[in-house]
């Protein structure tokens, strides 16, 4: 288990180290920076050093006093440049590579197939993005800034030790090993009581995102006490293992520094034997004692970034679990769908969203240039599942649809879905300026073609209310417009874009009726020669449709125009009637 | 930001003790030269090894110490950094739960979150580090200029003078970059809102091809964020330089006056080489102070943003009324009311006057934009309305206890909400010890049977955060179904049938006419078919009534509402071919 948990952390450093490549230069100038700053920092004592020795008691010898004193203060200003320039590539390298990160974590989440997005909680997503790259960019920048200072450190005074007495120097060097053995240990055990951390965190977000999120509901139905409770329960569950992990984690300085103290005390004890001995002066012992303090404060220091760096790693698995998420098949080198007709295919296409639980079945149908096919049925039977197979954004599970004669496995995703124009029950906007949201489909467009698109809409008559019209800036949750006025922005955004094949699932359904009716008409207008695919419940509204389906429960259980189904006198009959027997 | 000091209530001792056992570690630790002191002076000109095994027996005992008291502190630094931490999320969660509708409208819940999550971790962390090794720093420093006086008063004034200019350099840097973590938690907040956005709205901006300029704009917002981060980032990276050389030219000075003292007599070498020894003392605590105060810095940033959302006071002040107690023959009244939303241009709703009395079925349409929904979310007091009352069995909302007035309410909203968790879970939303029965009951009414008896595993079935895995007319039956359970006084369908087909939604409105219970029902729709049977009709346009009857009087009547229900019929014949 363990080491199941230790070779999944090794992982986790490589592809960080892979990350890094792209910034190997600047790394290696951090750690020459580094060098050279600590080995002034630690030459400067020397000279103050020989600075004070001129200052003997019978007799002070101010020109060499001061001689080394302006040693010093160069070598002091040098050092203080060369660490300052070392922090600003530290500070370089960990911003940039946790913005790379952000970066390739989004342009995974536009990449992964929608499957992965509905099936995982989005706080969870999110809590990934933010929170823990944030860890982890806490964890680079303390590891660039003491790690390498602190192996320098160690080096540079080993080397003065050795040349001061290299028996003591060797209790020191056998001795101090035994600090990170111990970092080892415990690091070990808080990587796993990190990523506990991580997980419930994670939960917690989740939880976050959807009471917060939601707020409103949770307060209609005075939920707020429950959600309080639940908040509550994994509040104590994080506090728990946080409690261990950051305590577990605290001890390993500690821990680190009680095996250099007793280092020290070895050194004191050889080193003073050897005064008694005669093979060491005073001053020497002195020197050295000094430096075995210098020499084992670094692997402290390293020692506490260890427990830092289980922290971040502990974070980066998380990331690259979602950046490493297998993305949804790549349609690069595919031929791009020109000149679209609307002729779409369905043949034998089966589909469920769960395996062993069937929902389309052999699935077949033809749709000719400029149809207009309408899918009714009662609510659940598989409507938006048919969409959702039309834009690709699932593809089947066998069978295959084509759309010009062309699979549409075989062609690029963005030269099928800018084919479509599509209008969802659920409308979605996003937070910047009406206009943004108008031009989304085609980001080219002047305002004028802009405002005729939202005038056939007649979405400009209420935009023009608007304090500031068309740079209205819609809120996160769209503030006070309403839904219907949403829908309308979002049709609106079709109109702009003026697509060959249209898929409206219930757009109108927030719409009052009269709205509707000069939408229809627009709508009618656009569709004029286009392949469309309309859902609605209004029957009215898809009377005149060139092909009717009637589905349930995943299958077509009629086919046919209107006054043909109306003559069969089946399920579309009894829905209709239904509906217009007021 | 003080007001946060409170939640380190009930650990205090804790808090307390974490600095103070850190403070009995650094005393065994400066201990530590002494006893080699006594190996030098004593140990070593007698040649007495039993003596000086046993100074190194002490130096380790002291390490056991020092050991023992670290742990201890590390621990209370720990627990009391967690929990605190914990009980300002908690705190800071209910505190959100307390706002009304006007104050979330306006924070929006993006930045919402990332105060509970991102912020807070901060903030922890910060209070850890502050209680472990903030302490530690200062002794010290002010340790050492004691040590200094003692010695030589005359050197000791370079001391006096190396503190306030790191105090300068420390506490500046502090001040400066405050305001730029605060903008760099700002920033993050745009890149979360758009990490959000583009997993709700993945279909849409898919079908609009929209990857490519979704990750241009993100690597936009991050790279502003980044840029902000090196920039603070780059101020902070002098504190270190700075320090150091502050603390060396301490030495330069304490050197050179130091030189010119002995050559007077007024000082000795070993005096020299006492004062220099505490200055590097100083120097090296001041390195690890550097690291710390940027933590310290980040963290009060941090703490500063979760303080203005504690500070953000709900615009509603609860009433205390459990239950009505006037006997009124109405069950809503709107006397007068106008409603504008914070920061709008107009009023919403202006003006509405209308009575529904207990058991009425009340319709309400409009065309798209005309303050339906805005009307009916002054009952349930999601908002106040800016002039004129709103009144529930003859009392004012605003008198309710808010609790008491939503339990007699439920509200179906239009936009359908479901949350992470089983069928029965959610429905159990609007009633939380209903029983299987009850919530049958209640799924049957709202015409969602089959949306269960289709799940193999009936009400179990758990349902993904934000309904992923049923469809909108499923979603909807059971959001209606969530608020039959609790079988309310008042029932509010805001637009709640939108996704259901004809025959569902009729099958609907009859199961809700007959509910035994027979609640006051206010249906607001876009079709005339759903709400012409209802026993009056409220016809709105712009925020104002034009029309209040009966579905043949407004006929009649109100051309508004004659212009509806043409349009809607002839929309019905004029699809026939």
């Amino acid at each position: 288990m363990r080491r199941a948990g230790s070779g999944a952390q090794t992982e986790t450093i490589k592809k960080l180290v892979h990350m890094l490549r792209k910034y190997r230069v600047l790394m290696v100038m951090s750690i020459i920076f580094a060098a050279a700053y600590v080995i002034m920092t630690l030459y400067a004592p020397i000279i103050f050093g020989k600075a004070i020795d001129n200052i003997a008691d019978d007799g002070v010898n101010l020109g060499m006093v001061v001689e080394y004193l302006v040693k010093a203060g160069i070598i002091v200003a040098a050092a203080s440049v060369l660490q300052w320039i070392m922090n600003l590539i530290n500070n370089r390298i960990t911003f940039e590579t946790v913005r790379d990160i952000r970066d390739r974590a989004f342009k995974k989440i536009e990449a992964l197939p929608l499957k992965y997005i509905d099936s995982h909680a989005h706080g969870d997503l999110v809590s990934r993005v933010i929170a823990d790259v944030d860890q982890l960019a806490d964890g680079l920048l303390l590891g660039f800034s003491q790690f390498f200072t602190g192996v320098v450190t160690i080096v540079a005074t080993l080397c003065f030790m050795l040349s001061i007495s290299w028996k003591i120097s060797l209790i020191t060097v056998v001795l101090t090993p035994l600090s990170l053995f111990v970092a080892r240990f415990l690091a070990k055990s808080t990587y796993d009581l990190f990523k506990r951390q991580s997980q419930t965190r994670g939960r917690q977000t989740a939880l976050i995102d959807e009471m917060i999120g939601s707020q409103k509901v949770v307060k209609a139905y005075n939920y707020t006490g429950r959600s309080h409770k639940r908040f509550c329960e994994i509040n104590d569950e994080l506090t728990k293992v946080s409690v261990k992990a950051i305590f577990l984690s605290s001890l390993v300085n500690p821990s680190t520094r009680f095996v250099n103290a007793i280092v020290y005390a070895a050194v004191g004890l050889s080193g003073a034997f050897s005064v008694v001995a005669g093979t060491v002066t005073v001053g020497g012992l002195t020197c050295i004692l000094n430096y075995a303090n210098q020499y084992t404060k670094p692997f402290n220091e390293i020692s506490g970034v260890v427990t830092e760096l289980q922290n971040a790693l502990a974070c980066a698995a998380r990331i690259f679990e979602l950046i490493e998420a297998e993305e949804q098949p790549s349609d690069a080198g595919n031929e791009e769908l020109r000149d679209i007709t609307g002729h779409v295919q369905l043949d034998n296409v089966c589909f469920s969203y769960v395996p062993g639980r069937k929902l389309i079945e052999n699935f077949n149908l033809t749709v000719e240039p400029g149809q207009r096919i309408a899918i009714v049925g009662p609510t659940g039977c598989g409507k938006t599942t048919l969409i959702n197979l039309l834009m690709r954004f699932y593809d089947v599970d066998s069978g295959s649809i084509r759309v010009e004669g062309k699979d549409i496995r075989e062609v690029t995703r963005k030269s099928l879905r800018s084919g479509y124009g599509m209008v969802l029950q659920e409308t979605w906007l996003k937070s910047g300026t009406i206009r943004e949201n108008i031009k989304m489909g085609c980001p080219d467009a002047s305002d004028e073609e802009m405002i005729e698109a939202a005038k056939a809409t007649h979405a400009h008559s209420f935009i023009k209310r608007l304090p500031q019209g068309y740079d209205t800036v819609i809120g996160e949750d769209g503030g006070s417009i309403s839904a219907g006025q949403k829908q309308l922005l979002c049709i609106t955004r079709v109109m702009l874009a003026k697509p060959p094949v249209l898929i409206l699932d219930e757009a109108t359904s927030s719409i009052d009726t009269k709205t509707e009716i000069r939408v229809q008409r627009a709508f009618e207008k656009l569709m004029q020669g286009k392949t469309s695919f309309v859902v609605a419940h209004r029957l009215s509204t898809i009377m005149s449709s060139d092909l009717i389906l009637v589905m349930k429960d995943g299958n077509v259980i009629e086919k046919g125009t209107h006054d043909q189904l109306m003559a069969a006198g089946g399920f579309y009959c009894e829905l209709y009637n239904s509906q217009f027997a007021h | 930001m003080k007001e946060l000091l409170k939640y380190f209530k009930g650990f205090r001792i804790e808090a307390i003790c974490a600095p103070f056992f850190k403070i009995i570690e650094v005393v065994f630790e400066l201990m530590v030269p002494l006893v080699v002191a006594r190996i030098i002076d004593v140990g070593i000109p007698s040649g007495d090894k039993g003596y000086i095994a046993a100074m190194c027996g002490v130096m380790v005992l002291l390490g056991v110490v020092g050991l023992g008291s670290t742990l201890t502190a590390q621990y209370f630094a720990a627990k009391s950094a967690v929990r605190f931490t914990s009980a300002v999320r908690q705190a800071l969660f209910d505190h959100i739960q307390s706002l009304s509708f006007t104050e979330l409208d306006n924070l929006g819940p993006s930045t919402l979150i990332t105060r509970l999550t991102n912020d807070l971790n901060q903030v922890q962390n910060g209070v850890n580090l502050t209680l472990r090794l903030l302490m530690r720093s200062p002794i010290i420093v002010f340790g050492a200029v004691f040590m200094a006086f003692s010695i030589d008063p005359g050197s000791a004034w370079i001391f006096v003078g190396v503190i306030p200019a790191l105090s300068i350099v420390i506490f500046g840097i502090m001040l400066i970059s405050i305001p730029l973590y605060t903008k760099v938690q700002r920033r993050l907040d745009g890149v979360l809102l758009k990490t959000k956005e583009n997993l709700a709205g993945a279909r849409v901006i898919r079908a609009f091809c929209m990857e490519e300029s979704e990750t241009r704009d993100f690597v936009e917002k991050n790279d502003m964020l980044a840029s902000t981060q090196k920039f603070v980032g780059r101020i902070s990276s002098i504190m270190n330089p700075m320090t150091y050389v502050i603390v060396n030219l301490g030495i330069i000075f304490l050197i050179y006056s130091g030189a010119l003292r002995v050559e007077a007599g007024a000082l000795t070498q070993g005096m020299v080489i006492a004062l220099y020894n505490y200055m590097s003392q100083i120097l090296t605590e001041l390195v690890k102070l550097a690291n710390l105060i940027i933590s310290v810095t980040k963290s009060l940033a941090c703490a500063k943003r979760v303080s203005a959302v504690l500070a953000v006071r709900s615009s509603m002040t609860d009433g205390t009324l459990e239950e009505s107690n006037r006997k009124s023959e109405y069950s809503v009244e709107f006397n007068d009311v106008s409603f504008r939303y914070s920061g709008a241009a107009a009023d919403s709703v202006e003006r509405v006057s209308v009575k529904i009395k207990k058991g009425e079925t009340v319709g309400i349409i409009g065309s798209t934009g005309c303050g339906k929904t805005t009307l009916v979310s002054l009952i349930p007091r999601f908002y106040d309305c800016s002039e004129g009352e709103v009144l529930v069995d003859g009392v004012n909302v605003s008198q309710y206890r808010s609790e008491s007035l939503r339990d007699k309410i439920g509200t179906v909203m239009q936009k359908s909400v479901l949350f992470n968790g089983s069928i029965r879970e959610n429905i159990r939303w609007g009633k939380p010890d209903a029983t299987d029965g009850e919530i049958m009951d209640a799924v049957k009414a709202a015409q969602a049977e089959n949306v269960v008896a289709a799940k193999p595993e009936g009400l179990d079935y758990v349902i993904e955060q934000g309904g992923k895995n049923l469809s909108g007319g499923q979603m909807q039956r059971l959001c209606i179904a969530r608020a039959l359970v609790k079988k309310p006084e008042i029932l509010i369908l805001d637009d709640s049938s939108s996704a259901l087909d004809y025959a569902t939604d009729a099958a609907l409105r009859k199961s809700i006419a007959s509910l035994e219970y027979n609640p006051t029902v206010l249906t607001v729709s876009q079709r005339v078919s759903t709400v012409m049977h209802a026993d009056r009709i409220i016809v709105l346009e712009d925020g104002r009534t034009v029309g209040i009857g009966t579905h043949d009087e407004l006929l009649s009547e109100c051309p508004e509402y004659k212009e509806l229900y043409e349009s809607q019929i002839k929309s019905s014949s004029g699809g026939v071919r």
